[in-house]
């Protein structure tokens, strides 16, 4: 074995090199080396290498090794940035300063996507911290009915008024147990002070599940008298002002004025409660309570139970189902945690929210971020010719790769850092108006700070990680004599940038049409033809109970008043206005359950909402027996397949002697729900069964709105002045049904124009690179005879081109989106393909004005100018 | 006690002395190995190497990377002045005690 070819044992040359890390130990090296070569001579080669070994070992713990990684560690050009982190900063700020309107791009992009991250952040906080605050909110439960006889099966909250007393006497896992019934309107009247309130029915225990806190009162002793109420601040000091309101007696008429007590001023809810009440009255104060509570079969109360500390949910589950089957036919009865309730879509609640969105809007604010990073990742990578120098020249004098990227990912996350604090900024800006499209409260408590800043930190250094460590790997790594020695090429760069421009263009491009879609949808639903007038209709509450008969002779009253007044054309009594409301009667034909919706109407009813009769008769005061008939609409007789309707007879009384009610007319269909169902089965009656009219249509005339208000005011005042004129426009009635849909249109719009607008300061930054690169090339085009136009089309060829193959991209994405936004209409535009071709060629536009600054500019310079220093 | 050395000191300063312009890790050691028959660590010389260095008794350089022990340069060391001093104090202070020896040191009998 020839010994010149022995090696010293790999591994320990290894370990030794890795120990000393950059500490200079050639020459110990070297000697180590020395010495085994030389006692290769000496003895076996074991020997030797075990010796080389020891020698490795007894370097390491020496002193000379000690000292010297000691004396590395202050050197600057190395690993340990701790001497070379202050001029980065002075390096990063120089070139920041140095490129003031790339600078500007990025940083307003990347401000607006952190602002947007972290106002979504705090909308997903808020929706999240729903409920959270009852101390007994893991006890608490909503019960619901589920009926599994329909397809698919339904579930909602409404229940028996008489569910919540049985529910506490025969489950033993129930510890208390409250109904909630809430939104019903009714007139206080404290001395000279009259307005019409919504108050909510609720029960005793109500005070003990509920952490919300009584200012004055006894939460044990309250409601032990149905005579007391329950308010809050606000209404306390609007009827009572700064007097002392408990033990105060106010007049409530709920169909007949009663006298309470008050008996506690409790804490109003906060925004954040799915239980939203301002007067809470005991349940049992309810007129007719004593006959409701035994109606099993009318549904609309809620119901929260709280059960024992230690209950099972599981036994509770199986009791219940014994106690349904007892109680409740075949409706299934099932319950939700407190905590949930809130983000139950499927669950109509007064204050319930789609937890879809929350995901809509995290999905948009992380779109406008990437876009941001992208416009810094192919903004750095173009202006990377003019830094190859300078990375050359720091290799040159010894900077490492490594220091390089530190030095560029500072750079990064220094922009970045700016950009927060801009985005905070913004955020305490634009919460009021975020507040307003959300339809939310939420507020920047001085203790949410210390998350805001950590949140804003942890995004700071996420952006610049993402946007920071592509360019510092890509520009550390040029070789600095290809770099020093002049010929590089400036071709690279191009092909970098073009992914991330189609990508950049892609999301912008899906959002426009998304907001297209949306704004096309908004306007359908604004103008479509329901099929009765919606305009210059006014709805005035009569403010009487719906089994009131006051309330009929109010309407009659007021309607024989306005008889010829000019301006008000005419006036109906109904006792469900649109889109205030909706009554549903379930009833058997045949052993088949039916369901319908029921309005209680008046003869001027159909007049006054200009509804088309297409068979039949309307009602007439004057023929007795037309109070116990209907109308019906199409729908119904389709569902019942009658092939004769005016032959027909509606047994919704279920009459087994009778027929039921006769059918008197057959009414077009038209939208009495919102557009999101499809128009269902309906009739309309005059029969008292179905109450009284709680509500009055006045039709004014369309030339002068405001002065018809004002006299149907002056008209109300004068025959009824002890109650309060509350009215609303049937137009905005309905437009309200929309009010979610139209904010996520604004939501999206305005994401749309940001991510735009971001986009487009990254394409104008790239277009105005590129033209500086070919400004020589385009001076010699035009000496040697091309027209400013040809060069106007060569320098946006590209651009148009990236824009189309996003748009491309963008279609099947949006359509998909989209297709799921509209199917929560029954009633919805179709997507054709102009939407797209309008989104697209809208775009295009936008792509070509940001570009074809550059573009002009560059081609209407003399070429004498860029090309006399050749 | 400043400018006293200690003996492993003082050896290894006259080893870098008796090498001349060829004093460097590898030489050092092998030249005390064979004279004082005893056998010294690599780590242990380096160590007291260094410590020397500190006290400015030596200075060191490189040397021009030669095709042994892999190309690596050798570190070359050389008494300063301030070295040939020291060595001066330890000798005068044994010359003095050999002098003022009241027991015949000498071994001839």
């Amino acid at each position: 074995m020839k010994k010149e070819n022995i090696k010293p044992p790999a591994f320990a040359e290894k370990f030794f090199e890795w120990y000393c890390r950059n500490a200079a130990i050639e020459d110990l090296h070297g000697d180590i080396d020395e010495l085994f070569y030389a006692n290769l001579e000496r003895m076996s080669v074991a020997k030797a290498k075990f010796k080389y070994c020891q020698q490795v070992l007894s370097l390491v713990v020496s002193y000379a090794v000690k000292k010297r990684k000691k004396k590395s560690s202050y050197h600057p050009y190395t690993l340990n940035q701790s001497v070379m982190i202050g001029n980065y900063f002075k390096v990063a700020s120089r070139n920041i300063l140095k490129h003031k309107m790339y600078s500007f791009i990025n940083a307003f992009g990347l401000s607006i996507g952190i602002a947007f991250c972290m106002l979504i952040y705090l909308f997903i906080r808020d929706e999240k911290s729903f409920d959270q605050f009852h101390s007994n909110k893991n006890q608490i439960y909503r019960m619901e009915a589920k009926r599994n006889s329909k397809n698919p099966p339904t579930r909602d909250a409404a229940l028996q008024l008489g569910l919540r007393n049985v529910l506490k006497e025969e489950l033993p896992e129930v510890k208390y147990a409250t109904r909630f019934n809430s939104g019903r309107a009714v007139t206080l009247h404290y001395r000279d002070k009259i307005f019409s309130e919504k108050i909510a029915y609720v029960d005793a225990d109500f005070f003990k599940m509920f952490s919300f806190k009584l200012l004055a009162g006894n939460a044990e002793k309250i409601f032990q008298n149905k005579n007391e109420v329950a308010v809050t601040p606000e209404i306390a000091e609007k009827y009572f002002g700064k007097e002392d309101a408990m033990g105060k007696t106010i007049s409530i008429d709920n169909g007949g004025e009663k006298l309470f007590t008050v008996a506690a001023i409790i804490e109003a809810p906060p925004a954040n409660s799915s239980l939203d009440f301002q007067i809470l009255v005991p349940t049992e104060s309810m007129r007719g309570y004593e006959r409701q509570v035994e109606d099993w079969s009318s549904f609309g109360t809620n119901c929260f139970v709280q059960l024992l500390d230690r209950a099972d949910s599981a036994r509770f589950h199986t009791n219940l189902v014994k106690f349904g089957q007892k109680y409740m036919g075949n409706i299934e009865l099932v319950f939700t945690p407190l905590t949930d309730v809130h983000l139950m879509k499927s669950i109509g609640w007064h204050k319930v929210s789609d937890p879809q969105y929350a995901y809509i809007l995290g999905g948009i604010a992380v779109l406008i971020l990437a876009i941001a990073c992208i416009n810094y990742i192919s903004l750095a990578l173009t202006t990377s010719a003019s830094r190859r120098k300078e990375v050359g020249v720091r290799k040159v004098t010894g900077a490492g790769r490594l220091q390089l990227i530190y030095q560029f990912g500072i750079e990064s996350l220094l922009l970045a850092c700016i950009s927060m604090f801009i985005g905070i900024m913004l955020v305490i800006l634009f919460l009021p108006s975020f507040n307003q499209f959300t339809g939310k409260e939420i507020a920047i408590d001085w203790k949410d700070w210390a998350e805001l800043l950590t949140i804003g930190l942890a995004l700071t250094f996420i952006v610049g990680f993402l946007a920071g460590s592509y360019p510092s790997i890509f520009l550390s790594r040029f070789q600095p004599a290809s770099v020093l020695k002049g010929h590089f090429t400036s071709q690279l760069q191009a092909n970098f940038t073009k992914p991330l421009v189609v990508l950049q263009f892609f999301l912008s491009a899906s959002l426009i049409i998304c907001s297209v879609i949306m704004y096309r949808q908004m306007k359908f639903v604004a103008t479509k033809d329901l099929g009765y007038n919606k305009d210059q209709t006014l709805v005035i509450q009569t403010q009487t109970g719906w089994r009131d008969k006051q309330a009929n002779k109010i309407v009659e009253r007021f309607k024989t008043r306005a008889q010829g007044e000019s301006g008000i054309v005419s006036v109906a009594g109904t006792g469900s206005s649109f889109a205030q409301g909706v009554g549903r009667f379930w009833y058997k034909i045949n052993e088949e359950e039916k369901a319908a919706y029921v309005y209680a109407v008046d003869p001027s009813y159909l007049s006054t909402l200009g509804i088309h009769l297409v068979q039949g008769r309307n009602f007439d005061a004057n023929v007795f027996s037309d109070s116990s008939a209907v109308i019906v609409n199409e729908a119904l007789v389709k569902d019942l397949n009658w092939a004769d309707p005016l032959n027909e007879h509606l047994n919704w009384r279920e009459d087994t002697v009778g027929l039921g009610s006769k059918v008197i007319g057959v009414v077009k269909d038209y939208h009495f729900l919102s557009l999101e169902e499809n128009i269902e089965p309906m009739f309309l009656t005059m029969d008292q069964f179905f109450g009284y009219h709680t509500k009055m249509l006045v039709r004014v005339e369309a030339g002068n709105v405001p002065a018809s208000l004002e006299k149907v005011q002056r008209l109300w005042k004068e025959l009824f002045p002890d109650k309060s004129f509350n009215y609303s426009f049937l137009d905005q009635d309905v437009a309200k049904q929309y009010e979610s849909y139209e904010r996520w249109m604004s939501i999206t719009g305005l994401a749309t124009g940001f991510a735009i607008l971001i986009s487009c300061m990254g394409l104008f930054g790239l277009a105005g690179i590129n033209a500086v690169n070919r400004t020589k090339e385009i001076g010699i085009r035009k000496v040697l005879g091309a027209e400013v136009a040809s060069i106007f089309i060569l320098l946006n060829k590209q651009y148009v081109w990236l824009s189309l193959i996003a748009f491309v991209l963008a279609v099947p994405l949006s359509w998909y989106l989209m297709n799921r936004w509209l199917a929560s209409f029954k009633f919805s535009i179709a997507i054709s393909w102009e939407l797209f071709a309008l989104s697209t060629l809208a775009g295009l536009v936008i792509a070509l004005a940001t570009v074809s600054y550059h573009a002009f500019k560059t081609a209407a310079v003399n070429p004498a100018e860029t090309l006399k220093y050749e | 006690m400043k400018g006293y050395i200690g003996e492993f000191e003082e050896l290894v300063l006259l080893t870098i002395a008796s090498l001349g312009e060829e004093a460097y890790g590898v030489a050092i050691k092998e030249s005390i190995e064979t004279r004082s028959d005893r056998s010294i660590s690599i780590g242990a010389l380096h160590s007291t190497i260094t410590r020397l260095e500190e006290k400015r008794l030596i200075t060191s350089w490189l040397g021009d990377p030669t095709q042994e022990r892999g190309g690596r340069r050798k570190r070359f060391f050389e008494i300063t002045h301030q070295g040939k001093i020291s060595l001066h104090h330890v000798k005068d202070l044994r010359d003095e005690l050999w002098k003022l020896s009241r027991t015949t040191l000498s071994l001839a009998k």
